[in-house]
């Protein structure tokens, strides 16, 4: 490959928003962060190291193809497996839910990790999947899911299970399912969701449980009905038309929001950059979404185009549910929001996602050529 | 029941649509909730934002300073540490009071008391020292913290302190000046915006706690610190050298009426007052009046003078050192036949002061004692002023305008006195004394001005020249010879009282107030003083222990003026040393 064609297909708007995104990600963190602890390591300056290894996966992923990757999936997926397996017996507990792995310094929660692996597998499965009807369109890519699903909401990681769930259920939607066929799946999981849940419910100790009540229902939490949801709101709307600026919001800087450099951070922001912020960064995504479906539209083939409705579609699925909880319209299950939240496993995972996006969009240019 | 094609996305735009539409109905719905919350509920959620970490608190106000007519700090305020607790972050109240209340000396179950409940912001312990605030940050109890608060200090200690007063816990003025001038020293009560973060911990924000703006305004005196040190050094060695039971000094600028030195003993320091009484602290120069004794005879003179009833080489039959009146004896300590009016005020002659008096007559003694300010407030700038005790003549009795010339029956404060003669040294015009020359700002602007202030001129200028020179005989030959200093011409007048005994109301023979009044250069006065030794246990008169003391500061204050020393002035300087004996000018009365 010459040094011109190594950037052939590189989408430079796509980028451009990428990196958008990730500084007002940085920015933020910085903004919540910086006063109070006078660590050696401020927390953003850590993101930015996993921004760093994060563009290194995107630059991994992009320059593959996909199809390689799908080939792996299979067997990248156990491996996702086998490490939720290894937190489930030996993972680090930290607030009463065990998601993580102790590497040395850092610790990794493989439940990010599972998610694209999870995506391929599933895009693979249905691009080479001739048969159809009920057993292979839904019931046996959805076994495939089951173990990863169930594992993750045993850590327990509610977010991340409803994510990993949607994943499934926007690949269903892609290769198409009539709309009452959906309605089935969805009506089959809600019916299935609290048997699984009670199962788990046993098992866990009191304060775990009060703790995942307040994070599941706000209104159990104990620092008042809906402590988090609404002071998020309260830092939303004080930050009215043109918001506190930089190190201003005094909901976040006081603490009164919870959490503001990770599942917050839309309210840290919204509440320092007001109204107008919160919009460019909304329009941010927008684009990003936009450029993602163009790149599935202009797929040169069934494994791509799923593949890339999947990354935005899981995408798009986590930064709708977490702004909605910081604006109060969906219910706080602890969904980071992409590129901006706080954490190096979702970071990394993120970033290597839109790799593959941008790998899709590749093989298509070479296509054409 | 499923989509049997086998077809890429692009080949299904319905489907396309249902995932577009789905996604594009998300974004609107979180743009629109965005302005919902933003905009259409942006006052509400700011209020509550608000209501949640501001809390507004009121701090003392920031006095403002005091200083000396050279702007040397006599009262400014300190930062001291104030033990506080925000109840809703205390742990454990119980442990956090019987730890606080060790350190801090509190009676445990009261602060206990306080520690519970939700109140954000309680005190534990204000204006503490910072060794006790030391120990509470060790504690490092949650929920207790520290803020800075204004402490009134004074920095010279005793110097001046009942000029100054002090102010109370609350930083409000109580005493002196500091009530005097509470409306312009007191700054606005600050208020200070509490940030309390979501545990209730309480933050201040740094650049609130000073503002210049709400500072009171710093006030300047006419009191020369060097002066008042003087003076009050030399007080204390005197009262300590005799024995007395107190004394007081004021130093006066007779052109102006300003004054220079003003001190008092016994003292108090004014950081340390919580265990003093009124007693202590009361500026008695002003508040408690006292029989003056032969200092008045000046007064005398003056209007004998300015009225033209005696020259001061009229010769007047001094009754060999005794004249009956009344049932009573007025007796000299030196027995003359003949005296001319200057010799007998030289001498101090009871019996020339009383036959002048009642030459003069009730009415125009009355009237001159009232010109020269006895009997009403000389409206200085200090709270608490006397108007002395001068009855009207229709209440005299038959010896009371021969007792009033030799100061007894009268009562004045000593400024009233110092006011008096300053109108004799600055040629007859009676001035209202003052201590505060100026008010400022914090930033140097002018807020107010003393203006000096004549209140009247109660003698000619004629008559203030020549009773000068006759106050320059007392000094020079005279009962005030002890008072003299070696290269100027002083002007003066001693005094000796009886004191009344509380128990049998009479005179007490044995306990007197000693005073010396003057000026100095004679030619061109910058201090009137007024030395008082009260009750002095040393065998000997008071003229004997006022006149040294007033000669000591006297010479050191012209020193600090640099007021240069006049040759060829004629001072007895030979006399000083065995003058006890001949300085005897008591008001003596036998019944």
């Amino acid at each position: 490959m010459t040094r011109a064609r190594r950037f052939d297909g590189v989408d430079w708007s796509l980028l451009g928003v990428i990196v958008a995104l990730l500084c007002i990600g940085v920015l933020t963190i910085y903004s919540v962060t910086a006063n109070g602890q006078g660590s050696k390591f401020p927390i953003f300056a850590k993101q930015g190291v996993w921004i760093g290894v994060g563009a290194l996966a995107f630059v991994v992923v992009a320059s593959m193809d996909y199809h390689k990757l799908a080939r792996f999936s299979y067997i990248l997926y156990g491996l996702g497996l086998l490490l939720l397996l290894v937190v489930m017996l030996s993972g680090k507990t930290s607030r009463g839910a065990q998601r993580w792995i102790s590497l040395g310094p850092v610790a990794i929660q493989p439940s990010e990790f599972v998610k694209m692996p999870l995506l391929l597998m599933l895009s693979s499965y249905y691009a080479s999947q001739t048969r159809s009807g009920w057993l292979y369109r839904v019931i046996v890519p959805g076994l495939l899911a089951l173990p990863g699903f169930f594992l993750i909401l045993k850590q327990p990681d509610l977010g991340s299970s409803l994510s990993f769930i949607a994943i499934y259920i926007i690949l269903l939607l892609a290769v198409g399912v009539k709309p009452k066929a959906f309605g089935l799946v969805l009506l089959t999981a809600l019916m299935i969701f609290p048997f699984a849940w009670g199962e788990l419910w046993g098992s866990l100790h009191d304060y775990q449980k009060e703790r995942i009540l307040s994070f599941v229902d706000p209104a159990y939490d104990t620092g008042g009905k809906g402590y988090q949801g609404l002071q998020s709101r309260i830092a939303i709307g004080s930050g009215e038309l043109m918001g506190k600026g930089l190190h201003g919001g005094t909901q976040t800087q006081f603490k009164f929001l919870p959490e503001g450099h990770t599942d917050f951070i839309f309210a840290v922001f919204a509440e320092e950059w007001g109204f107008l912020g919160a919009i460019v960064l909304v329009l941010l995504f927008f684009t990003l979404f936009l450029l993602g479906l163009d790149i599935a539209s202009k797929a040169k083939d069934m494994l791509g185009a799923l593949l890339a409705v999947g990354v935005v579609g899981m995408m798009a699925f986590n930064v709708v549910v977490n702004i909605g909880m910081t604006v109060g319209l969906a219910p706080i299950v602890g969904i980071p929001l992409p590129l901006l939240s706080y954490g190096g496993s979702a970071t990394i995972m993120t970033m290597a996602a839109l790799g593959l996006l941008l790998s899709v969009k590749r093989r298509r240019m070479t296509l054409v050529q | 029941m499923f989509d049997r094609q086998e077809q890429s996305e692009q080949s299904n735009p319905g489907r396309r649509a249902v995932l577009c539409v789905l996604f594009l109905l998300g974004f609107l719905v979180v743009l629109l909730r965005l302005f919902d919350l933003h905009i259409l509920q942006a006052e509400t959620m700011t209020k509550r934002a608000n209501r949640q970490h501001h809390k507004t608190i009121t701090l003392d106000s920031n006095r403002g300073a005091i200083l000396d007519s050279q702007g040397r700090a006599l009262a400014l305020n300190l930062d001291v540490p104030s033990v506080y607790a925000s109840p809703v972050s205390v742990k454990n109240p119980r442990s956090a009071a019987k730890r606080l209340s060790k350190v801090l000396e509190l009676s445990r179950p009261a602060l206990e008391q306080r520690l519970r409940g939700n109140r954000e912001f309680v005190w534990v312990k204000r204006k503490i020292d910072s060794e006790y605030a030391t120990q509470v940050e060790a504690l490092s109890l949650p929920g207790i913290s520290l803020l800075k608060e204004k402490q009134r200090f004074y920095p010279k200690g005793t110097l001046l302190a009942h000029v100054l007063g002090f102010a109370g816990m609350d930083s409000q003025g109580l005493e002196g000046l500091e009530a005097g001038y509470e409306q312009y020293l007191q700054g606005q009560a600050r208020k200070v915006l509490l940030h309390r973060d979501a545990f209730g911990r309480v933050i201040i924000p740094e650049n609130q706690q000073d503002s210049e703006r709400l500072t009171g305004h710093t006030i300047h005196l006419t009191i020369d610190e060097v002066i008042q040190y003087m003076a009050e050094h030399a007080l204390e060695a005197a009262v300590e050298k005799t024995r007395a039971r107190g004394g007081s000094i004021i130093v006066m600028d007779p052109k102006t009426g300003g004054i220079l030195a003003w001190t008092l003993r016994p003292t108090f320091d004014p950081n340390h007052v919580s265990m003093l009484s009124p007693g202590q602290w009361r500026n008695r120069a002003v508040t408690d009046p006292y029989e003056p004794g032969s200092t008045m005879k000046i007064v005398l003179a003056a209007a004998a003078l300015d009225e033209g009833h005696v020259k001061p080489e009229t010769l007047i039959y001094a009754g060999n050192g005794q004249m009956p009146i009344s049932g009573t004896v007025i007796h000299d300590h030196e027995k003359a036949s003949w005296l001319t009016f200057r010799e007998a005020i030289q001498q101090s002659s009871n019996v020339v002061a009383a036959k002048t008096a009642m030459g003069l007559g009730k009415d125009r003694m009355y009237r001159y004692l009232r010109e020269f300010g006895f009997g009403e407030k000389t409206g200085i700038d200090l709270p608490g002023e006397s108007v002395g005790v001068l009855r009207k003549p229709e209440e005299w009795g038959s010896r009371t305008l021969a007792s009033v010339a030799m100061g007894q029956e009268i009562a004045v404060t000593p400024l009233q006195l110092v006011t008096a003669v300053s109108a004799i040294a600055n040629g007859g015009s009676l001035m209202t004394p003052f201590i505060v020359e100026h008010v400022h700002t914090t930033q140097g602007d002018n807020v107010w001005s003393r203006a000096p202030e004549t209140r009247r001129r109660p003698i000619r200028y004629e008559t203030a020249q020549t009773l000068t020179s006759i106050l320059e005989n007392v000094v020079e030959q005279g009962t005030g010879r002890a008072a003299a200093i070696l290269g100027y011409r002083v002007a003066g007048k001693t005094g000796t009282a009886q004191k009344v005994d509380p128990k049998t109301k009479t005179y007490s023979s044995t306990k007197f107030i000693g005073s010396f009044v003057g000026f100095a250069p004679v030619e061109d006065p910058r201090f009137v003083m007024l030395v008082v030794i009260d009750e002095p246990q040393v065998p000997a008169w008071g003229a004997a222990v006022a006149a040294p003391v007033f000669r000591e500061v006297g010479a050191q204050v012209l020193r600090h003026l640099r007021i240069p020393p006049q040759r060829g002035v004629d001072v007895q300087m030979a006399a000083v040393g065995n003058a006890s004996t001949s300085m005897i000018d008591l008001a003596h009365v036998s019944e």
